[in-house]
C-alpha cells in the first residue's frame, strides 16, 4: 500500500465518521425540533390533573326549608408503599369505617400493583368517621373531599331526582364531563344540572414514574379553585308534599298541586315513591336494582309521564268547546234516561233528574249530556263532514295542553295522547263517525293525559281561560329571574267568557249537590269535578280535579288513583284533605284522614 | 537515546485530545448529577450519591492516565501479547466464575465494585491487533496474515458472545474500520458488511433467499476484485442449472426427499472444491478468503435459528424482534426507547435547564445515568447541548485519526485507529439507541456513562494512544 492510497483511505474514513455524526444529528433535529409530539407525551408522563370537586347546589322549598343539602363526605385513598406494614391494624380500621376486612384486603391487593400511586379504597365516608379516622393516623391512608346529597325531610324521590356517576352514553353526548363525575338524573337534579353542578377546580401535580407525587406544577400557576353550584329555591311546599306522600302511600297514582296565578308546582307526588336517601352512598347500586325490579315501578315518575284516561274530568273541556263553537248554550236542556241511546248504541249513566242544563250536568257528571255536546261539535254542518269536525275538536283539546309536552322544567315530561284522524282511519279502516268515537266525550277511548296536564286543566278553569307553564323552580341563586317562558300567559282557544257556567257547575257539584259534595270546606268556595275512568286492568281509576277558592283561586289540584273506584271514593278525599291543609294549615276531619290512610286498594296488574 | 529526548512526561502530549477528553468527562459528570439528583435527599455532597462516586472515579481515572503517560512506549509494544492473553484469561474466568447481571455472565464483583473484563479486553485486543499488523512483512491482503488478524479478533469475540454479552462483543467488529485503513481490499469489506447485515435480518428471510443472497454477494464481490466477469456469470448460471437438474433428478428417483434449497446447498458446497482448485492454479488468493466466508456462512446459517432460540435469552430475543418490527408490544419492550425518545424530544432547542428535566428527574427513563445518559443531555440541554457533546466526541475521534496518521510506526497508527473505531462504534450504538436508530444493546457512552470500570478502561485506551503519539513527537525528525 502506497502512502497516497493510505491518504485516500484516511479521507474516506473521515467522511464515514462525519456521515455517521450527521445522521445522528439529523435524527436529533427531527426529534427535538420538528416532531413536537414528544413535549405532549412528556407532559402526559409527568403531570397529573387532580380534580377538586365543587359542592353541588342545594335545593330549598318555597318557604326556605331545605329539601336537598350537600353533605361533605370523603373518599378514602391509599398509597401502598407508605403503609406501615407491621403496625397497620386492619380490624381497627374496619371498626372505624364500617368496612369488612375482606374489602380492605382486596383493595390493598389491588393497590399493591402500583405501590406509589394513590388509589381509591372506598367512597362515602361520613364526616364523623373521617374525624375518628384522622385521630387514629393510619400511615399511607388519606381522605379526599367530595359531596353527596342529603335529604333532611326524605321526600320527593321522583320529584327531586338523584345524583349518580356519569355513564358512557352521557359522556359521549357531553364532552365536558369526565369519568367519575357525578351528574343529576331525573327531576330537578337533571333539569337544573348546569346550575347545580358548579365548576370543578384542578390542581396540577408532578408525579414520578411510580406515580408518587413530587410537588405542584409551576407552583400552582395553572391551578383553579372549585366553584360551588348555585342554590335553587323550589316552588314546592314541603309540608304539603309530606302530607301528599303520606296520603298516597299504598296507592298507585299521582297527585299534583299548582298555584294557578303563577303556574308554580306546590306539590308533586308520584306513588309509590321512595326515600331519596336510598340512592345515596354505598348501598345505592343495590337499592337501585331493587327498585328497578319492583313491579310497582317506584322509579317511574307517574306525575309527569303516565298516560291516564281522564274520565269525566274531561267533560269540562267538552263543555267549553261546545260553548265556544256555539253548539251549546248554558241553558240548553238535554234528556237523560239513565243513559244516551242512539240506535243500538247505548251509553249508560247514573240516576239523576232529567232533563238537565249544563251547570247541573257538570255538577252531577251526566254522561248523556256530554254525548249530545260532543256529537254536536263533530257533526257541525259548518265543517262538512265528521272528520273535519274532529280535527277542529282536536285543535281545541291541544290548546288545553293535552297531547303534547307542556314545556315544564321536567326534562322527561310525557306527551300524553290525543288520537288524531289517522289513528281512527287506521283503526276503523276509514269508516267512522261521531258515534264510533263517542266514548271520547266522557274522556275514555284512546285518550291519555298526564296528571300534570290534568292539574294544568284545573288551573285553566280556575284562571278562566289561561295557564302559566307549570314549573318547579322559583329562584336561582345569583339570577334575577327564571326562564322567560314561565312568565307568559298561555290562552286556550276558548274565550274566557265561556268559563263561568263550567266553574259554576263545579262549584255546585261540591256545594249544592252533585258528585263531589264530600270536598266541601266551610268558608272556602271549593270547586271540583270527579272522574271515574274505566280501564282494562281491574277496577276503575279514580280521579278528581279541584281548585279553591272559586274567586282568586290559591290552589288547583289533580289526584289520580289507579284502580281507586269512583272519583269520589279515593281521589276526592285525598285532594280535599290536601286543599284543607294548604288553605287552613289544619285538618279538621280526622275521620276522613284515617279513612284515606287505611284505604286498601288491590292491584292485580302490579302484584301478580 | 535519552539524550535526544525532550524531558518531562507532558512533552508532546496532544493538548487538543486531552482538552476534549476533559470536557467530555465534565459533561458526563454534569449529566450524571442531573440524572441521579434527588430533591428529597438533604445532604447534597454525601458519597452515597452517584455523582459523588463518579467524582471519585474521575479522580482515579486521571491518576491512571498519569500512570499511563509515565510508562515507556516500548512497554506497550512488548506488553501487547501478554496483555492480550491476560485479557482472554479474564474473559474466560468471567465466563466460568463471574457474576450474572442482566443475563450476561460478564462481571467480577469485588465488594460493592463491579468490574467488566470486556472493557479491558478491548484495550488488550487493540494492542494485540496493532502488534500483529505492525509486524515485519505483514500484508493485509495475504490470506495467511488475514487469518491471523481474524483470529486475534474472533477469539475474544467468541468468548464474549458465550458470556451472553453480544453488544460488547460486536464492538470488536468495529476493527473492520482499522482493517480498511490498513489496506484491506474494499471488495472484502463490502461483503463482510453485507453478510453481517444479512445475519441481522436472517430472522426475516427464508433460508433459500439467504443462501442465494450469500452466493451472489460472494461471487459478485470476487468478480469486482479480480475481473473475469464472463466466467463468474457462467459459474453462477452453472450452479443454478446444476441445482435445478439435481432437484429434478431427485424428484424422479425419490420424490419429496430433496427440495431446491438443499440441491442448491449441495451443488454450491461441491462447487467450492472446484473454486478452490481454480484459485490455487490461477494464484488468486483472495478467492480463498471468500470461500472461507461462504463456508462459514453455511455453517452459521442453520445455526442462527438455534442461536436465536436457545442461546439468546428471552429479553435479548425480544429486543432484536422488537427492533426488527417482529413484535408489537410498545409498552414493555420499546418502553425504554420510547421513554428515552420522549425525554430527548421534549428537550426542544434550548432544553429544560439543569435539574429541570422532568422525565429524567422523575425516573421515566430507565438506566438514565448509565446507558441512557445521553437522554439527560438531550432533555436538559436541548438540541444545542446534544450537538455540542456530539461535536466534542466527533472531534476527539477525528483527532485520534489525525494522531494515527502522523505516527512513524505502524504500531502507533493502528492503535490510534483502533481507539477511534471503538469510540465511534460506542457513540453510534449508544446515541443511536437513545434516539431509536439502533437496537438496544446495552453498551455505555464513552467517558460519560456512570461506572468506574468503563471510565477507567476508556481513559487507559485513550491515553495509551496519547502516549504513543507523544513519544513520536519526542523523537520527531525535525529535532535533528
Amino acid at each position: 500500500m502506497t502512502g497516497s492510497e493510505g491518504f485516500i483511505r484516511m479521507r474516506t474514513l473521515q467522511v464515514v465518521v462525519l456521515i455517521i455524526f450527521a445522521v445522528i444529528i439529523g435524527r436529533l433535529a427531527y426529534l427535538q425540533l420538528i416532531d413536537n409530539r414528544y413535549t405532549e407525551l412528556a407532559e402526559a408522563n409527568v403531570l397529573r390533573h387532580v380534580v377538586q370537586y365543587p359542592p353541588r347546589g342545594e335545593v330549598l322549598d318555597r318557604n326556605g326549608e331545605y329539601l336537598v343539602q350537600s353533605r361533605e363526605c370523603y373518599d378514602l385513598m391509599v398509597i401502598y408503599s407508605d403503609i406501615d406494614k407491621r403496625g397497620f391494624d386492619t380490624a381497627r380500621m374496619c371498626s372505624i369505617l364500617g368496612l369488612t376486612p375482606e374489602k380492605i384486603r382486596r383493595e390493598l391487593a389491588n393497590a399493591r400493583m402500583r405501590p406509589r400511586a394513590p388509589r381509591l379504597v372506598t367512597s362515602y365516608i361520613s364526616k364523623e368517621d373521617k374525624l375518628r379516622f384522622d385521630e387514629c393516623n393510619f400511615r399511607g391512608f388519606y381522605t379526599v373531599y367530595r359531596t353527596v346529597r342529603q335529604y333532611p325531610r326524605q321526600v320527593g324521590g321522583n320529584l327531586l331526582g338523584y345524583v349518580g356517576e356519569v355513564n358512557d352514553n352521557y359522556l359521549k353526548r357531553h364532552p365536558d364531563y369526565k369519568i367519575g363525575d357525578y351528574v343529576g338524573m331525573n327531576g330537578v337534579e337533571s333539569a337544573y344540572e348546569p346550575e347545580l353542578r358548579g365548576r370543578k377546580g384542578v390542581k396540577i401535580q408532578e408525579i414520578d414514574t411510580h406515580g408518587a407525587i413530587k410537588g405542584s406544577y409551576m407552583n400552582g400557576l395553572y391551578d383553579s379553585l372549585p366553584e360551588p353550584g348555585r342554590c335553587l329555591t323550589s316552588t314546592i311546599d314541603i309540608r304539603l308534599q309530606l302530607l301528599g306522600e303520606e296520603l298516597m302511600r299504598g296507592k298507585v297514582g299521582a297527585a299534583v298541586a299548582i298555584e294557578p296565578s303563577t303556574g308554580e308546582i306546590l306539590m308533586m307526588v308520584s306513588s309509590p315513591t321512595y326515600d331519596p336517601d336510598e340512592l345515596v352512598g354505598r348501598e345505592r347500586g343495590n337499592n337501585y336494582m331493587k327498585m328497578l325490579y319492583n313491579k310497582r315501578q317506584p322509579l317511574f315518575n307517574r306525575a309527569v309521564k303516565a298516560k291516564y284516561p281522564p274520565g269525566s274530568t274531561f267533560k269540562l273541556v267538552q263543555g267549553l268547546i261546545g260553548l265556544q263553537e256555539g253548539v251549546l248554550r248554558p241553558t240548553d236542556l238535554h234528556v237523560c234516561h239513565e243513559g244516551y241511546q242512539a240506535g243500538r248504541l247505548k251509553m249508560a249513566c247514573h240516576a239523576h233528574a232529567s232533563p238537565l242544563d249544563l251547570r247541573f250536568a257538570v255538577a252531577t257528571s251526566c254522561n248523556a249530556y256530554f254525548c249530545y255536546v260532543f256529537r254536536d261539535i263533530l257533526d257541525n254542518p259548518k265543517y262538512g263532514n265528521v272528520k273535519e269536525g274532529y280535527d277542529v275538536w282536536r285543535e281545541y283539546v291541544e290548546s288545553f295542553g293535552f297531547g303534547r309536552k307542556l314545556g315544564s322544567d321536567f326534562l322527561d315530561e310525557g306527551n300524553g295522547y290525543v288520537p288524531d284522524r289517522a289513528f281512527y282511519d287506521r283503526q276503523y279502516r276509514g269508516s267512522w263517525n261521531s258515534l264510533t268515537v263517542l266514548s271520547l266525550s266522557i274522556g275514555q277511548d284512546a285518550l291519555g293525559c298526564t296528571p300534570l296536564q290534568l292539574a294544568n286543566l284545573a288551573c285553566i278553569v280556575a284562571n278562566r281561560g289561561y295557564y302559566y307553564i307549570p314549573h318547579i323552580v322559583k329562584k336561582i341563586e345569583g339570577r334575577d329571574s327564571i326562564d322567560r317562558r314561565f312568565y307568559e300567559r298561555h290562552y286556550t282557544k276558548v274565550d274566557p267568557k265561556h268559563f263561568e257556567p263550567i266553574v259554576d257547575g263545579m262549584w255546585r257539584g261540591v256545594n249544592v249537590g252533585g258528585t263531589s259534595t264530600m270536598a266541601r270546606l266551610d268558608g272556602w268556595d271549593v270547586c271540583g269535578k270527579t272522574g271515574t275512568a274505566q280501564n282494562p286492568r281491574g277496577r276503575d281509576h279514580s280521579t278528581f280535579l279541584s281548585f279553591a277558592p272559586k274567586d282568586n283561586p290559591k290552589i288547583a289540584i289533580s289526584v289520580y288513583v289507579e284502580n281507586g273506584g269512583f272519583g269520589a271514593s279515593a281521589a276526592l278525599p285525598i285532594a280535599s284533605l290536601l286543599e284543607e291543609y294548604y288553605l287552613t294549615d289544619t285538618i279538621r276531619r280526622p275521620a276522613l284522614l284515617e279513612y284515606v290512610k287505611n284505604m286498601k286498594i288491590y292491584y292485580p296488574a302490579y302484584d301478580r | 537515546m535519552t539524550a535526544n529526548r525532550r524531558n518531562g512526561i507532558f512533552y508532546g502530549v496532544d493538548r487538543w485530545a486531552v482538552l476534549l477528553y476533559v470536557l467530555i468527562v465534565i459533561a458526563g459528570w454534569i449529566s450524571i448529577t442531573a440524572a441521579s439528583y434527588d430533591e428529597e435527599t438533604s445532604s447534597l455532597f454525601s458519597f452515597s450519591h452517584f455523582y459523588m462516586k463518579q467524582l471519585m472515579w474521575i479522580g482515579i481515572a486521571w491518576v491512571t492516565a498519569l500512570v499511563v503517560l509515565l510508562l515507556d512506549e516500548h512497554f506497550y509494544h512488548k506488553f501487547a501479547y501478554p496483555a492480550y492473553f491476560v485479557g482472554l484469561a479474564l474473559l474466560v474466568a468471567a465466563l466460568l466464575f463471574g457474576r450474572e447481571v442482566n443475563g450476561a455472565k460478564a462481571w467480577f464483583e469485588f465488594g460493592s465494585v463491579r468490574v467488566q473484563p470486556v472493557e479491558f479486553a478491548k484495550i488488550a485486543t487493540a494492542l494485540a491487533l496493532a502488534r500483529v499488523m505492525s509486524g515485519y512483512s505483514f500484508s493485509i491482503n495475504r490470506a495467511g496474515d488475514l487469518m491471523r488478524v481474524a483470529l486475534v479478533i474472533c477469539i475474544p469475540l467468541l468468548i464474549i458472545i458465550l458470556q451472553n454479552d453480544t453488544g460488547s462483543g460486536i464492538v470488536l467488529g468495529s476493527f473492520l474500520f482499522v482493517l480498511y485503513r490498513e489496506g484491506l481490499n474494499k471488495w472484502l469489506c463490502i461483503p463482510i458488511l453485507l453478510i453481517a447485515a444479512l445475519f441481522i435480518v436472517s430472522f426475516l428471510l427464508s433460508p433459500m433467499t439467504l443462501l442465494v443472497a450469500v452466493i451472489l454477494v460472494c461471487v459478485l464481490s470476487e468478480a469486482m476484485m479480480n475481473g473475469h466477469w464472463r466466467s463468474r456469470i457462467i459459474f453462477l448460471a452453472a450452479i443454478a442449472l446444476a441445482s435445478i437438474l439435481l432437484c429434478a433428478a431427485a424428484a424422479l428417483i425419490a420424490p419429496g426427499k430433496l427440495d431446491l434449497y438443499h440441491s442448491l446447498l449441495i451443488v454450491s458446497l461441491l462447487s467450492v472444491v472446484g473454486v478452490s482448485v481454480y484459485a490455487y492454479r490461477s494464484n488468486l488468493r483472495n478467492i480463498f478468503i471468500l470461500v472461507c466466508f461462504f463456508v462459514g456462512s453455511m455453517i452459521f446459517l442453520p445455526t442462527t435459528d438455534y442461536i436465536f432460540n436457545s442461546i439468546l435469552k428471552e429479553h435479548q430475543q425480544n429486543r432484536i424482534k422488537s427492533y426488527l418490527g417482529l413484535l408489537d408490544d410498545p409498552r414493555n419492550l420499546d418502553y425504554n426507547v420510547n421513554q428515552s425518545k420522549i425525554a430527548i424530544g421534549s428537550g426542544g432547542f434550548w432544553g429544560k435547564g439543569f435539574l429541570q428535566g422532568t422525565q429524567i428527574k422523575y425516573g421515566f427513563v430507565p438506566e438514565r445515568h448509565t446507558d441512557f445518559i445521553f437522554c439527560t443531555v438531550g432533555e436538559e440541554w436541548g438540541f444545542v447541548g446534544a450537538v455540542v457533546v456530539l461535536t466534542l466526541l466527533c472531534l476527539l475521534i477525528l483527532r485520534l485519526m489525525r494522531m494515527g496518521e502522523r505516527q512513524q510506526e505502524p504500531f502507533g497508527r493502528i492503535y490510534c485507529y483502533c481507539v477511534a473505531a471503538i469510540l465511534l462504534f460506542h457513540v453510534l450504538v449508544n446515541v443511536g439507541m437513545t434516539i431509536g436508530l439502533m437496537p438496544v444493546m446495552g453498551i455505555p457512552l464513552p467517558f460519560m456513562s456512570y461506572g468506574g470500570s468503563s471510565l477507567i478502561a476508556f481513559t487507559i485506551l485513550l491515553f495509551i494512544a496519547i502516549r504513543l503519539d507523544a513519544s513520536t513527537r519526542q523523537f520527531s525528525p525535525d529535532r535533528y
